[in-house]
């Protein structure tokens, strides 16, 4: 569903990404982990479409980025930690803005709005400017900003950063409910209990490169490790050695 | 493009910006209240000092021989105190006068030298410009002495046996020809230009600030480039919503401003009188549209460089001292709107609108200044969606004018909707002051040479070598169908008749039956040519250059906007504007709407060169030939034209050659594109 193919991206002299592959499949989640710095971000939006890679190929629900950009747009919901609203609508707002630009009708706008706003429980400040709300209720928002056209595919960049236990708790939930629902979701995160806890598989990155991937048995027997994290720490820290 | 998308973003953003207090205030409830407040507050406070100063009397010394009879009439007619009366002066009067009239104990002083006498006793007034009340009172001890001087001097005439009115050998009045409407729109000329243009700018700093350098610090910029809209998307609504808040900002304080000059002058008395009738305020509305247009989107243009709403303050303070540095052209007295002076962006609307509160502008004056304006905002236009194109640049990456300013991404295949505006802005300065310079030194013939191949055919094919596109495709240049040739015919046949109605209807109007008549001698000057050669200058050359620019350079990059509508009336209005007269625009639109419909319709540019032919071609014989004139405006040849452009028009709809080897990318007549 999700496929990334050699993607590299050059700044001038600097690299942010360097052949990059992977893929995910529908009603999978993969983790894409590594430290601050790793190339993270960059891939996640050459992914999303928002940057343009310098080579390599990027494949969502089998449309590219060339001359397929909006196709690609339409099946991926795109979802970062820094709780990005508009501060001055209302969630509702939120919502109904982005369904228009995803071009949904109106008349199915309105119920699936409220769908959502029931489903990922908004009924109390749905109606409250963002800017007023506390980081999870925006959060929450968001999240229901990402799943307004019901995208085949999530782009998740930190979403549980700066969250709250409960807060988390509760995207986690709703990102094995798209799971089950056979939604393929590419999480980027730092908390490695998540991503434990969440993914099917992982993709190691550092200083813009793969260093591994698998399931999180098979990077942990790779890297002669017990947790995730000391596979992490292993391998990130034989790269810094190196 | 898709105009639904962008209106969507364009009401969000609007909605958005009305909701943040800052930005309102800053536009519409500050400059509402400061302009009343500040004229009160100002005329108030020059009210009471005038009330203050009549009331004071003044405070003068006398030093050395000043004769009593003159300081008399100063006690009586100045209502002056003598408080410092010295036989013989300080032996630095000037700085002991300064140091008197600076501690205030002092108004005036007068001075005469020590052994003055005779019929000429020198008397100086010093006193101190610098001071309000030194100023005025040395204004009223003058006068005082100069009435005195007259009355001394009527005195000795009648003491020497002669008519009193002997002194007066010239009885000087003073008359102001201004009345006090002239005067009050002189005074408005001076100020309203100025405060227009700092409003413009003044209202959409902040809300240009808020949706472009705001949106990437709050991250939702990123959020929106997730969405399938396109950047040229983003960027249509944004500006919509900053130029609709900064106009209904603008015309907001344009009306305090009125009202409040109209209070301030009424207070002047008969001096000056001020009052913006609905027809001024229009033609300062539509002046100032295009800077409105200019500034907003350097502000947008500029604004999402910064990668922070406080770094985008100091990014945006450079473009607002630009425009209170061109607003200040309203208070210099020498700075004229000359063909120099209206090329220069925001100096030029300042120029015009000042001539036009004074009854100074022309029609023409108004429409060389708005096409220029209009080219200038083009190009910023196209510099904002250059910028808003640049991945750097709205993800915050350093250095994100390198990536704006590259030349990777000039050269392509295809013309876009930018740059075909860019070209036509590029043309329209080059034509109207080529035309200015060759007009000078040239006749007709040099003039039209010059500007159908200099202006018009060889830029175009520049042009497209410069930016590498295929010429075939981009110009058209196929052969249509049969029933494209079909329809051409008729057209050609019929065409004429579109702009004599427009033209017909147009005459009705204040101004174009002079234009006419001029048009009509500047045409019958093609007259002293021969046939052959006046078809060749006036016809077949305008017919090839003129579509090869309009139908083929420009039709050519607006057809990539995916609309149509927007390829056909964006060419017709480009050809429009480079008529340069109002009239003129309106007639040439018109049949520049046929000529571009008739390019897309039949996919080649050689359709709309026959009718463009025919139709000049026709200009030449109705000066040659007697009486077709006449013959060709009665009812049944003007109704059959009209019939015959109508079946052409139904004809050629679709008469399109499927073209298997037309370059790739949005389907050129598709009415709206993904």
């Amino acid at each position: 569903m999700i496929e990334a193919r050699g993607l590299s991206k050059r700044y001038g002299e600097v690299v942010a990404a360097s052949d990059v592959s992977f893929t995910v499949s529908a009603g999978e989640v993969v983790g894409l982990l590594g430290p601050n710095g790793a190339g993270k971000t960059t891939v996640l939006r050459m992914l999303a479409g928002v940057l343009t890679p310098t080579s390599g190929e990027v494949r969502v629900a089998g449309h590219g980025t060339e001359g397929e950009a909006f196709q690609l747009k339409r099946a991926l919901g795109f979802l970062t930690g820094d709780t990005a609203l508009y501060q001055r609508l209302t969630p509702r707002e939120v919502l109904r803005y982005f369904g228009r630009l995803h071009d949904i009708p109106e008349a199915a706008l309105a119920p699936r709005i409220e769908t959502l706003v029931t489903r990922f429980r908004l009924t109390e400040f749905a109606d409250r400017q963002c800017g007023k709300l506390s980081a999870g209720q925006k959060q929450r928002a968001n999240i229901a900003r990402a799943f307004v056209h019901d995208p085949p595919a999530l782009i998740l960049d930190e979403p549980t950063t700066a969250l709250d236990v409960v807060t988390g708790r509760f995207l986690l939930d709703a990102f094995r409910e798209a799971r089950a629902a056979g939604t393929a979701i590419l999480l980027s995160t730092h908390v490695l209990g998540d991503a434990e806890s969440l993914c099917d598989r992982v993709v190691l990155l550092h200083r813009g490169r793969v260093l591994d991937q698998g399931t999180i048995a098979e990077v942990c027997a790779r890297a002669g490790a017990r947790t995730l994290t000391d596979a992490f720490l292993a391998r990130v820290g034989d790269e810094v050695a190196a | 493009m898709r105009p639904r998308i962008v209106l969507h973003i364009f009401r969000k953003d609007l909605v958005e910006t009305l909701r943040d207090r800052r930005t309102v205030v800053m536009a519409f409830v500050v400059p509402a209240l400061i302009y009343p407040l500040l004229f009160t507050l100002l005329g108030s406070v020059a009210t009471d000092k005038r009330g203050e100063l009549e009331r004071t009397r003044a405070r003068v010394a006398a030093w050395g021989p000043v004769p009593e009879d003159a300081l008399r009439a100063v006690e009586q007619q100045a209502r002056a105190d003598i408080v410092d009366r010295r036989p013989d002066p300080p032996s630095d009067p000037e700085a002991e006068a300064r140091k008197l009239v600076s501690s205030k104990t002092l108004h005036v002083v007068l001075l005469t030298p020590p052994g003055s006498s005779g019929p000429s006793i020198p008397v100086r007034v010093l006193s101190d410009s610098t001071s309000v009340d030194s100023d005025a009172m040395e204004r009223r001890v003058s006068r005082a002495l100069t009435e005195h001087g007259a009355e001394l001097l009527r005195q000795r005439m009648t003491a020497l046996g002669q008519q009193a009115e002997a002194a007066t050998p010239l009885d000087v009045h003073e008359d102001d020809l201004a009345d006090a409407a002239r005067r009050g729109a002189s005074l408005a000329a001076a100020l309203l230009p100025y405060l227009l243009l700092v409003l413009v700018a003044t209202s959409g700093f902040y809300a240009a600030l808020d949706l472009t350098a705001g949106e990437k610090e709050r991250g939702t910029l990123q959020t929106l480039l997730t969405a399938p809209v396109r950047s040229v998307e983003i960027v249509a609504g944004k500006y919509l919503a900053v130029l609709a808040l900064t106009l209904a900002a603008t015309m907001c304080n344009l009306g305090s401003i009125a009202l409040t000059l109209s209070r301030a002058t009424a207070a002047m008395g008969a001096g000056a009188r001020f009052s913006l009738g609905l027809s001024s305020a229009g033609a300062i509305f539509l002046t100032v549209l295009p800077a409105a247009l200019l500034i907003v989107a350097l502000l947008m243009a500029v604004g999402v460089l910064a990668r922070s709403y406080r770094e985008g303050q100091s990014y945006l303070m450079p473009i607002l001292l630009l425009v209170i540095l061109a607003g200040f052209a309203s208070f210099l007295p020498g700075a004229e709107l000359t063909p120099g002076t209206a090329l220069v962006p925001l100096l030029n609307v300042t120029l015009l609108v000042h001539d036009i509160l004074v009854g100074k502008a022309g029609a023409t004056q108004v429409t060389v200044v708005w096409a220029v304006s209009l080219a200038w905002a083009v190009l910023g236009i196209l510099l904002a969606a250059r910028v808003f194109q640049t991945e750097q640049v709205l993800l915050s990456g350093e250095k994100p004018w390198r990536d704006v300013f590259s030349p990777g991404v000039r050269a392509g295949r295809e013309l876009t909707p930018g740059n075909a505006l860019a070209f036509a802005a590029v043309l329209l300065v080059l034509t109207f002051y080529g035309s200015a310079l060759v007009e000078r030194r040239g006749g007709v013939v040099a003039l039209i040479l010059v500007s159908q191949l200099g202006f018009f055919l060889v830029p175009s094919l520049v042009w497209c070598r410069l930016f590498r596109v295929p010429l075939r495709d981009t110009l058209q240049l196929r052969l249509p169908t049969r029933r494209g040739w079909a329809a051409t015919v008729l057209l050609a046949g019929g065409g004429w008749s579109v702009g004599a109605v427009v033209w017909a209807q147009l005459l009705r109007f204040p101004g174009a039956r002079a234009y006419s008549d001029w048009l009509g001698e500047l045409l019958g000057k093609q007259g002293q040519l021969g046939l052959w050669t006046a078809l060749l200058l006036v016809a077949l050359l305008p017919a090839v250059a003129e579509e090869v620019t309009f139908r083929g350079v420009v039709l050519a990059g607006l057809r990539r906007s995916g609309s149509r509508w927007i390829a056909v009336l964006g060419s017709a209005l480009v050809f429009g504007l480079f008529h340069i007269n109002p009239y003129h625009v309106l007639a040439a639109t018109a049949v520049g709407l046929l000529l571009g419909w008739v390019a897309l319709e039949t996919g080649s540019i050689l359709p709309g060169m026959l009718i463009h032919l025919v139709n000049n071609g026709l200009q030449v014989l109705l000066d040659r030939v007697p009486g077709l004139a006449e013959q060709l405006r009665s009812p049944v040849p003007l109704v059959l034209a009209l019939a015959t452009t109508a079946v052409g028009l139904l004809l050629v709809r679709g008469s399109r050659r499927p073209a298997p080897d037309e370059p790739p990318g949005p389907a050129p007549v598709s009415l709206a594109s993904p």
